[in-house]
């Protein structure tokens, strides 16, 4: 029988090794309900966060007396008000997304689907809430942010019943989704990021002048960082669906000068916006992998 | 040239590479990839440089190919015009010339220089294909034809060269291949002609290359002519050792040449040496006891001395050998020679009883010692004056014009005349001498009161040939009583002297040096008539010491050289017709006569001690022969000497037989290029594995200087 929700992307082993983690954005984040991650609001908890003037209407047992005493003066005391994080996952499905160099190795989309997972069970662990946007030429899918495991289970149900498509233009829907998430969250793009860069290194900045924090992850596979064919052959590109003659081996440096280039390119971008962009390869295991990323992002954020 | 041409179809293989790349293009298999913009735009700037990298590709592919044909082919290159053809091969005719000398005993690691020269002709013989012609020649000190008719028979050839032995001479190389290109050139068929020469690489066995270059013989032609050195192909094997170690006793001189019982003497030892300087013992034998023995140092290309004194010789011919110790060359370890030892010195005493009784008496006190002879002047021509140390003679003019001819030439030989006056002899006889030291004038007598007189011997004058000695014993007062006197008046002749006067300038003894010989005149008799003189006690060494002035027309030599001819009594005391010689094997030595009982000595033919046998069949040693030791002086020849001194056009030298052999079969067949072409294969293969994997995948691209972590964090680049 086949296996659906996480369970398609995970098993139990895998979980239990993500079990410890947790998802901490950098920036302060506004949620809904109580938790562990910094608010944008002020609000009620122990850790003191400023004085204001009193104003007429405020509750009386904000007052500060110990300042009032002092200055004869009416200052309210303000709290730092801490919130649950809410993290969007942006999936790629474009038909670039439907590639992989062995059988044996996971397509760009399977191992995207995976990871999106994988990070959501860990978000849903430390009751933050997750949601997730699929797209391809165009939005396909908006899943809401939810903490809820059920939901999220759904959620990656959803996510079975797609497949890859031809065409992509992952910067307009990008833009559409940043108007979309109206408070600040963690936003995380899974893709190849195989599209017009001007335009996706936009769309990602979109995000950040909304003020959310964005992790980009680099999905390819390692034949496309260096070529590693051993025979001429006629490629067909999976979107477009051209198709060119070559002999890799003989044009394989060109090719990797080219492909360094175009990685360089988004890295100074994303680094120039404080964006982490990770690239990942799809023969390193999402697990292993996961728990590398999380627990060094652990470290930084100390 | 090609061996196996038919393999040059393989050279159609050339096009594989082309038909591949081509059939490579059309046969494509459809890839999936993310995106092709990477591509396209890698393609677009790989693609002047992959155009190149191809071509080059194909280049070496194609030569690679090229180069496995042509080594399957076996290419030659031809270095004569008219060898071997695809369709057919040209007859050959072969003179193999083999060097005979005794240096050829040289004994190396592999064997004798000799054994390897003829195994060597043996497999040049082998190797000829049925319907060549071969010759073969003995280098010795003449060209020994050993197959002189060119022949297809090569066993009989191979048979005849295995027969072959070394000699005991040097080798005229020039001469045998001389006559071998003769032979060759007798041939009127058009073949390819080839002279082998096989020997040890002695620089001595070439010169006479070097000196007959330009030499001419009796019809006015030159030896070797031009046309053959240019026509003829000359293949040298040089069998020898690079650095032969040789020493060996090269000469030995016996001093006094003539030896008396009792006396003592020298034997001067010279010894060669080829190699590095080192000490040599010579050791001495006599009648095959060890006699002595001395080391010297023998520098390399030089000759030491050592020599050795004798005493108290019995009388008789002795057997002496010097010899040195053995090395790689045993033929020249050992130098033989006679040592005769005389009881008395053979003297003749010419003259009638009266005339010659006291010189007889001198001569030999004891009635029965034969070593004195007297003949009458008339009965001279009876006897061989080279059997005599000195002849005397005593009122024995006039004598025949025949007689007077042959005392001349004895004396020119070394032998020691003295004249005596007498009785009956007219001054007007001496006339017909040309020998004498002076022209004696009339007999004068001599008044009892000037009739005592001292005898002074004159001190030696600067460039005096002759000289004399008093010997007198202790407190002898050299004076006698003249009664008559033969009168000198004119001056001594050309290298005479007056020796001993007999009063204020009367001379008593003159002596003339003629020839190696020597002439005395006494102006008084050997009798009482004329003087004292004979009953003096000094008249028997003054007698005895002219007999040993002569340098001995009778005296032999100690050893001879092997292949020397010279007349039989020059080299053999007192030969007979009769006389039967036999050489060192036992055979009869042959003694050619040349008219008027004179017998020659012709081309003593081997080394080794030569027996007379006597009337009572015992043997007596006669000769001691010896090889010529130039032959032993092993300095090597170069191979480049070899190409100068003959003058052929295609000389080919090899160092050994195998050697000789390939050079032979490159010349005949062509340089074979297969094992280069192949190597150019195996180049031009690793060249192309090289460019292909190594070269090509080698280029790193800018995604490699790329470092990713395992967190996907991306630095560098």
């Amino acid at each position: 029988m086949q296996k659906e929700g996480i369970s398609a992307y995970l098993n139990v082993a895998q979980m239990a090794k993500l079990n410890q983690l947790v998802l901490n954005s950098r920036y302060v984040v506004e949620g809904t309900l109580a938790g562990r991650h910094r608010s944008a609001q002020k609000g009620s908890s122990t850790e003191f966060a400023d004085h204001r003037s009193y104003m007429p209407g405020d509750d009386l047992k904000r007052i500060d007396w110990k300042v009032l005493g002092r200055t004869d003066k009416y200052y309210i005391r303000r709290y730092q008000d801490e919130t649950n994080l809410r993290v969007y996952l942006l999936l790629d499905r474009s038909g670039s997304m439907y590639y992989t160099s062995d059988p044996d190795r996971p397509t760009k989309y399977a191992y995207a689907a995976t990871l999106a997972a994988a990070l959501g069970y860990v978000v849903l662990k430390a009751r933050d809430a997750v949601g997730m946007y699929i797209y391809g030429e165009k939005m396909d899918a908006a899943l809401p942010c939810r903490n809820s495991f059920n939901e999220w289970n759904n959620s990656l149900k959803v996510l079975q019943t797609f497949k890859p498509e031809k065409g992509t233009h992952g910067a307009d829907v990008m833009h559409q989704i940043a108007e979309a998430i109206s408070r600040r969250a963690l936003v995380v793009l899974v893709s190849d990021l195989l599209d017009d860069q001007e335009g996706i290194v936009k769309a990602v900045a979109h995000f950040r002048k909304n003020m959310h924090d964005v992790i980009v992850f680099h999905t390819l596979d390692p034949v496309e960082l260096t070529l590693n064919l051993k025979r001429g052959a006629e490629f067909e590109d999976l979107e477009t669906g051209e198709k060119i003659i070559a002999d890799p081996r003989s044009m394989a440096k060109e090719y990797k000068d080219i492909m360094g280039a175009f990685i360089e390119t988004y890295r100074k971008a994303f680094a120039e916006m404080k964006v982490d962009y990770r690239l990942v390869t799809t023969d390193e295991p999402v697990d292993t992998f996961v728990r590398a990323y999380l627990e060094e992002r652990k470290r930084m954020s100390r | 040239m090609f061996g196996s041409p038919m393999f040059l179809w393989a050279l159609l293989a050339a096009g594989i590479p082309l038909m591949l790349h081509m059939f490579q293009r059309r046969r494509t298999v459809n890839t999936p990839f993310p995106t092709i913009r990477f591509l396209k735009a890698a393609q677009k700037r790989s693609s002047s440089r992959v155009r190149f990298e191809n071509f080059l590709l194909w280049l070496l592919r194609t030569a690679l190919l090229v180069a496995l044909a042509l080594a399957f082919a076996r290419p030659v290159l031809r270095n004569v015009a008219g060898a071997d053809s695809f369709l057919g091969r040209s007859r050959r005719d072969v003179a193999i010339v083999i060097d005979g000398s005794y240096s050829m005993n040289y004994e190396m690691d592999r064997g004798k220089v000799w054994s390897l020269c003829k195994d060597a002709a043996v497999q040049i013989v082998q190797a000829l294909h049925p319907g060549d012609r071969v010759c073969v020649y003995l280098a010795a000190s003449t060209a020994v034809p050993v197959i002189e008719k060119p022949t297809t028979e090569h066993a009989t050839v191979v048979g005849a060269i295995q027969a072959l032995s070394s000699t005991h001479v040097s080798a005229k190389l020039d001469e045998a291949v001389a006559a071998a290109i003769r032979t060759l050139d007798a041939l009127k068929e058009k073949t390819e002609k080839e002279v082998f020469v096989l020997t040890d690489g002695q620089a001595l066995s070439w010169d006479g290359f070097r000196s007959s270059k330009t030499k001419e013989d009796g019809d006015g032609q030159e030896r070797i002519s031009r046309e053959n050195r240019d026509k003829v192909a000359l293949f040298t094997l040089l069998a020898g050792a690079v650095s032969s170690e040789n020493a060996f006793p090269a000469h030995v001189k016996v001093s006094p040449p003539l030896m008396l019982q009792g006396q003592s003497a020298r034997v001067a030892v010279r010894v060669g040496r080829t190699g590095a300087p080192k000490p040599v013992t010579v050791t001495l034998k006599i009648d095959g006891q060890e006699n002595g023995s001395r080391s010297v140092t023998a520098e390399p290309g030089t000759e030491a001395s050592v020599e050795f004194v004798l005493n108290n010789l019995e009388a008789g011919v002795h057997v002496a050998s010097v010899s040195t110790p053995k090395d790689a060359l045993a033929e020249d370890d050992a130098f033989q020679f006679l040592l005769r030892v005389n009881r008395r010195l053979p003297v003749l005493v010419v003259g009638g009883e009266e005339a010659v009784r006291y010189l007889r008496v001198a001569l030999a006190p004891g009635a029965s010692d034969d070593s004195v002879r007297q003949v009458a002047p008339g009965a001279l021509d009876t006897v061989d004056l080279r059997d005599f140390q000195a002849v005397f003679f005593c009122d024995a003019l006039p004598l025949s014009g025949q007689d007077v001819l042959r005392i001349e030439t004895y004396v020119q030989n070394g032998g020691v005349a003295v004249f005596f006056p007498g009785e009956t002899c007219d001054p007007s006889a001496y006339a017909t001498f040309k020998i004498l030291p002076a022209q004696p004038g009339e007999v004068a007598s001599v008044a009892s009161a000037d009739a005592a007189r001292f005898l002074r011997r004159l001190p030696r004058k600067e460039g005096q040939a002759v000289d004399f000695t008093m010997p007198l014993p202790p407190g002898t007062m050299p004076t006698i009583a003249l009664k008559r006197i033969l009168r000198i008046d004119g001056e001594p002749a050309e290298q005479a002297a007056t020796l001993v006067t007999a009063g204020e300038g009367t001379p008593f003894l003159l002596g003339r040096a003629v020839g190696r010989g020597r002439c005395f005149l006494f102006t008084v008799g050997a009798t009482r008539e004329w003087s004292t003189f004979p009953l003096t006690a000094f008249f028997v060494p003054v007698v005895h010491q002219l007999i040993r002035q002569g340098s001995g027309a009778s005296v032999q030599p100690a050893h001879v050289t092997l292949g020397a001819s010279m007349p039989a009594n020059e080299a053999i005391p007192n030969y007979r017709e009769e006389d039967k010689i036999t050489v060192p094997s036992g055979a009869p030595l042959l003694v050619k006569e040349t008219g008027g009982r004179n017998f020659v000595l012709e081309e003593l033919p081997e080394p080794g001690i030569y027996l007379r046998t006597k009337a009572d069949a015992s043997d007596e040693p006669v000769l001691a022969v010896n090889t010529d030791r130039a032959e032993s002086k092993l300095d090597p020849v170069s191979p480049d000497d070899v190409a100068e001194c003959t003058g052929f056009k295609n000389c080919v030298v090899a160092a050994d037989a195998e050697e000789l052999a390939r050079l032979v079969e490159e010349r005949r067949n062509g340089r074979s290029f297969t094992e280069l072409v192949l190597w150019l294969a195996l180049l031009l293969s690793l060249a192309e594995w090289g460019f292909a994997n190594v070269a090509l995948r080698s280029r790193k691209g800018a995604t490699e200087d790329l470092t990713v972590s395992m967190t996907g964090k991306v630095t560098g680049g």
